[in-house]
């Protein structure tokens, strides 16, 4: 496995604001595989994305990805490791603001070796013609795809998403889960994809459904569907 | 990274222009202030301290009755002291203005030329700078001094009269009507000759003691110079010595001739007693002669032997047996001539005895005359305990108000600048540093982004801390050239330099201000900024990906049921608790130095008005040599000198003596000298009150004196201690008569000769203005400045609360509600976090310049004044705030009305 969590448990509060949001999840994804996280609202779909993207610390348990046993880094580990293995997309984009779309890209361009072509990348997101806008001057979609490629940039190994189409219409949404797709395709990207869209769970190779901070499904599709075909985004 | 992270950085200062501008402004100003205030200070203590080296500034000089003689002089150069003559004649013109004439100068206080050159021959004069600038005089006129015509040959200064005061102990220089000419030495005693001068010649001698001696061992040899009260040529000093110090000679000149008579009478006595032996000899031989001579012839009759012891009852005998008459009468004459020779003997035994008796007598008699000469010595000396040297005057340079004392006045103008310096760099710390971290707020949600893409923390910080780094730097550098350049330093200087005969001055640039407007700002920045950053950016990832913050319990305070507006706006401030405190500490800090600036201006303004008020007399006579009575219509005093110290320097306290009828003071005296009346001013300067024990020192006589204050009366223009007049006699051991100082209503009939100085209350009035004048270019600049400050950084943190709230704002726009009901939810709250600000900040930054501002700024000023504000001040600055709040906030409020909510929605979560 790419990707394997061992009983993680995770907790916030104490006292009488106490509450366990990951129970013991163990879970394994595969290399170059894309996986759909689903669940209710408050079953720990987010903060499971968040400990294995080492934002957030489990309270117990392992999260090994490449093999590398992740739990238990010094924050600047942490930091090698998202700079050396994560893309990160989010729901509210978080682009810069006041840069434009190339440099929004071109800031974590410089975080790896071996970036990937810029020009090939924004030519493939369909941002070659607003390279030069700033955020403000981009719809949400356009946003959301310049956010792709600054996470695509650094050509991450796994790249995690937390409701990247959350924030999007339908048509938009369509869009940026094809470019996933595609990108997945031509870069061998490991993909992890927290959403509350039940139709995109068709399009990958693996859906993890949690409730009350516990696996209650795991399984792989046996036959994928396009993210272009996809109905009821 | 860098790379394309600094290309924001531009874009950043454009987005946030006015924010950027306005800390830029602030620092410039700040800088300008600092630098230009602690520039000039540094130019003139500094440059006038290298002026006087470079002239030879004078360690003191002194003044004698006679000129020294010259063997005299060449006894204190052989000890390794340099002396020079400063000799000089006062001449008045037909318009009252007095020109003080001195020859050139060669070794001390050497004449610094400012335009022209030296007078070289009879008809040339150097005029010095501040009387000429005043009178309109240049090198190349023609002045009149004592009725000759000269050409003025050069404009200059000499370093003992930077303030050129007339008298030393005159309140203030008015170069308009006194200034000082040099000429040269045969010029000067030519026109000595003359004799066309107002006063006699003075005899002043400036020294340099290099290492040789102290001033007080100097003072010691110039009290042992020989002197004849004779050679004075000064009237009133005749008059005065021979009622004082010259009756102490009278008396004991007369025990002297008492002595002397004495031992004559002794030595004659002893001269007589040396002789007895041989009168009484002699008176014995002739009765034996005569005895021997009388046995010869009657030892023929049978007559037995007569000696001096039987002669008498052997003749007697004989006679009375004799029958012959003629042998009978020649017996008679026998015992007559013999009884009459033994009677001659027995009287010359009786005088020798008596003579001898009598030099005994005169030999006791001197005795006891030289032991009367002795403790008579002694009792005069205690009783007339006034040197009768030739000593007149003797001032030590620390001591002459005439030297150095632009220097002292810039003090005041240094720790202005060091305090404002450090107030301001706390403020522009602080107001840093509550932008970056609005800044790293606004930008939360984006920095967590890029941590999570796997940016560092340093990548990150050193983005953040460039950009006001750079402002920093390119401001400090602006505020720093400004404040040396011509608009700075130059006008600075400028009160100081049209009142003290200073030479020119070429700007100082201090390394450690440009160290303070240079390289400060920007590491100020850079330590605040990385230290307020660090902070922030150590946050959780997550936690800025959702811009959480922390929520105080004060937050969710419960309230009771309000309109729903008052509780709105409420919890608005209670939202923004935080902001708000930022807000009153930013104030406080501004605050400070606009106090800081009132608090000056009231000082100056209480000495210009308080001077003159607590001024009752016209006229302040200081005597020199008092006459017997005092002149009609004044009210006598006795004034002693003497020390108090505080904060490292010394001034002087005059207890004063007054009468009981002396209306010019409000003092209720008590008979005794132990409880006193102070003035107000001593009670400002060294914080006393009544009951405490003020301790004076008496330098002269290495002497203490403690006084318990009973009381403290309304008087500012000097330090004094009120005493009754006899008591204060007493205390200090002078004749029951005494005085040394005579107040009046109107002007007296007193010959200036006698007097050390005139107070009037028009010199009084005009030294009180001088003070303020000096300090106006400060206060002008401080209190412009400060409002400026202030203004900037009222609307900096006003921005930050509006720029807070704007999200909120922008929601509750599209809910419905109309900008009026927008201001009076968000803005209204503002108000009263601005007047809580100023109504926390004014009176505590009062409070702390009350309580700075005697050891901070005027620690050298012998000045003790009323600092209270009046309430109309108060009033004023509250009023101020006002004014700035509504205009800020109707700059602000613009800036949000132009703001659509969708713009401001777009990228938030």
């Amino acid at each position: 496995m790419y990707v394997q969590v061992s009983d993680v448990k995770k907790s916030y509060g104490e006292g009488g604001s106490y509450i366990q949001v990951l129970k013991g999840v163990t879970v394994g994804i595969e290399k170059g595989s894309m996986c759909v996280i689903q669940g209710t609202s408050g079953s720990g779909k987010s903060t499971l994305l968040n400990c294995i993207g080492g934002l957030d610390i489990v309270d117990s348990g392992s999260i090994q990805v490449d093999g590398r046993e992740m739990v238990g880094l010094k924050p600047d580990e942490l930091s090698d490791y998202r700079r050396d293995y994560l893309g990160f997309i989010f729901q509210f984009y978080n682009l810069v603001p006041n840069l434009t779309v190339r440099e929004n890209i071109q800031v974590c361009e410089y975080l790896t070796d071996n970036p990937l072509d810029i020009d090939e990348l924004l030519d493939v997101l369909g941002l070659v013609e607003h390279q030069n806008k700033f955020p403000s001057q981009l719809s949400g979609g356009q946003q959301q795809r310049c956010a792709i490629a600054r996470a695509l940039i650094k050509n991450p190994k796994l790249l995690l998403c937390d409701e990247p189409t959350g924030a999007l219409d339908s048509k938009t949404s369509r869009d940026i889960l094809v470019l996933l797709e595609k990108v997945n395709a031509q870069y061998g990207t490991t993909m992890v994809i927290v959403t509350h869209n039940n139709a995109i769970k068709d399009m990958v190779d693996q859906v993890i459904i949690l409730k009350d901070g516990l696996i209650k499904k795991d399984y792989k599709n046996e036959v994928k569907i396009p993210a272009a075909e996809l109905e009821d985004l | 990274m860098q790379k394309v992270l600094r290309k924001r950085i531009l874009r950043d200062l454009k987005k946030n222009a006015p924010r950027y501008i306005a800390i830029g402004f602030l620092i410039v100003l700040s800088m300008y202030l600092v630098v230009s205030m602690l520039g000039a200070a540094e130019t003139i203590i500094r440059g006038s301290e290298a002026a006087d080296e470079k002239a030879c500034v004078e360690d003191g000089e002194f003044s004698l009755f006679v000129p020294m003689k010259k063997s005299e002089w060449n006894r204190l150069k052989d000890k390794g002291v340099t002396l020079e003559k400063m000799f000089y004649l006062d001449y008045t013109d037909k318009d009252e203005k007095v020109i003080r004439l001195f020859k050139n100068r060669e070794n001390i206080d050497k004449i610094t030329i400012k335009d022209g050159r030296l007078a070289e021959n009879d008809t040339e004069a150097v005029i010095e700078r501040r009387y000429a600038e005043v009178n309109h005089i240049n090198v190349g006129d023609k002045v009149e001094i004592g009725g000759r015509e000269f050409t003025v040959s050069g404009i200059g200064t000499v370093p003992d009269y930077d303030c050129t005061l007339k008298g030393i102990g005159d309140t203030g220089c008015d170069s308009k009507n006194f200034g000082l000419a040099f000429v040269t030495e045969d010029t000067y005693e030519s026109m000595k000759a003359e004799g066309k001068n107002s006063k006699s010649e003075e005899y002043y001698y400036a020294y340099i003691l290099n290492d040789s001696m102290t001033d007080e061992e100097l003072k010691d040899e110039l009290k042992n110079l020989e002197f004849s009260a004779d050679d004075v040529d000064d009237e009133f000093f005749r008059d005065y010595w021979d009622r004082t110090i010259g009756a102490k000679d009278d008396l004991e000149n007369g025990i002297h001739e008492l002595l002397d008579g004495s031992k004559e009478l002794k030595d004659g006595l002893k001269e007589l007693t040396d002789n007895n032996a041989g009168m009484k000899l002699g008176a014995r031989t002739v009765l034996e002669s005569y005895i021997s001579e009388a046995n010869e012839s009657l030892s023929s009759y049978g007559f037995e032997t007569l000696t001096t012891d039987n002669f008498e009852d052997v003749l007697k005998n004989h006679i009375d047996n004799e029958s012959n008459a003629i042998m009978k009468l020649t017996l008679q004459n026998l015992l007559s001539d013999l009884k009459e020779l033994k009677t001659y003997a027995d009287g010359v035994r009786e005088y020798t005895d008596g003579v001898k008796t009598a030099e005994e007598g005169a030999g006791e008699l001197y005795d006891g005359i030289d032991e009367l000469k002795t403790e008579t010595d002694d009792i005069i000396d205690e009783i007339f305990n006034a040197d009768a040297g030739n000593l007149l005057s003797f001032v030590k340079a620390g001591d002459n108000p005439r030297i150095q004392a632009a220097s002292g006045d810039q003090e005041l103008y240094r720790s202005v600048g060091v305090i404002a310096g450090c107030i301001i760099l706390v403020l522009i710390s602080y107001v840093l540093s509550v932008f970056v971290v609005h800044s790293i707020d606004e930008e939360g949600a984006v920095i967590g982004a890029l941590y999570a893409l796997g940016v560092r923390k340093k990548d990150l910080m050193n983005h953040y801390i460039m950009l006001p780094t750079v402002v920093a730097t390119i401001s400090g550098i602006v505020g720093t050239l400004i404040g040396y350049s011509s608009l700075g330093v130059r006008v600075q200087m400028q009160d100081c330099y049209s009142y003290y005969s200073l030479p020119e001055l070429d700007v100082m640039i201090m390394p450690y201000l440009i160290v303070y407007g240079v390289i400060v700002p920007p590491v100020i920045c850079y330590i605040v900024t990385r230290l307020v950053i660090n902070k922030r950016l150590s946050r959780p990832v997550l936690t800025l990906i959702r811009n959480e913050q922390k929520a105080g319990r004060s937050k969710n305070v419960k309230l009771k049921d309000m309109k729903f507006m008052k509780l709105f706006r409420l919890r608005q401030i209670i939202r923004e608790s935080r902001t708000a405190f930022t807000v009153v500490f930013g104030m406080f800090v501004s605050m400070l130095i606009g106090i800081m600036a009132v608090e000056i201006y009231v000082y100056c303004a209480h000495v210009r008005s308080q001077y003159p008020e607590d001024t009752k007399y016209e006229y302040m006579y200081t005597y020199k040599y008092p006459t017997e009575n005092v002149p009609k219509g004044g009210y006598e005093a006795y004034a002693k000198t003497m020390k108090k110290s505080i904060y490292g320097y010394s001034f002087d306290v005059t207890v004063m003596g007054i009468t009981d009828d002396n209306p010019f003071f409000d003092v209720d005296l008590e008979d005794t000298a132990e409880s006193v009346t102070i003035s107000s001013s001593i009670s400002y300067k060294f914080g006393l009150k009544v009951g405490d024990v003020l301790t004076l020192k008496d330098e002269e006589n290495n002497r203490l004196y403690a006084f318990e204050i009973k009381a403290i009366t309304q008087y500012s223009p000097s330090f004094m201690v009120f005493m009754p007049y006899d008591r204060a006699l007493e205390l200090f051991g002078e004749q029951d008569d005494f005085y040394n100082v005579v107040f009046s209503d109107h002007e007296l009939d007193i010959e200036k000769g006698r007097l050390y100085s005139t107070t009037t209350k028009a010199d009084v009035e005009k030294a009180a203005g001088i003070f303020s004048d000096q300090m106006r270019g400060m206060i002008v600049t401080l209190g412009g400045v400060s409002a400026v400050i202030f203004a900037i950084v009222l609307y900096l943190m006003m921005k930050v609360m509006i720029d807070r709230s704007s999200f909120s704002i922008a929601l509750i726009k599209i809910f419905g509600y109309r900008n009026k009901e927008l201001k009076r939810m968000y803005l209204d709250g503002n108000f009263y976090v601005v007047m809580l600000g100023a109504v926390i900040s004014v009176p505590l930054s009062k409070l702390i310049m009350d309580l700075a501002y005697e050891p901070a700024f005027t620690p050298n000023v012998a000045c003790g004044v009323d600092k209270s504000f009046p309430a109309w001040f108060y009033i004023g600055i509250f009023a101020i705030v006002v004014v700035l709040y509504f205009i800020i906030n109707h700059l602000l409020v613009g800036r949000i009305k132009k703001m659509t909510p969708v713009e401001v929605l777009k990228n938030r979560e």
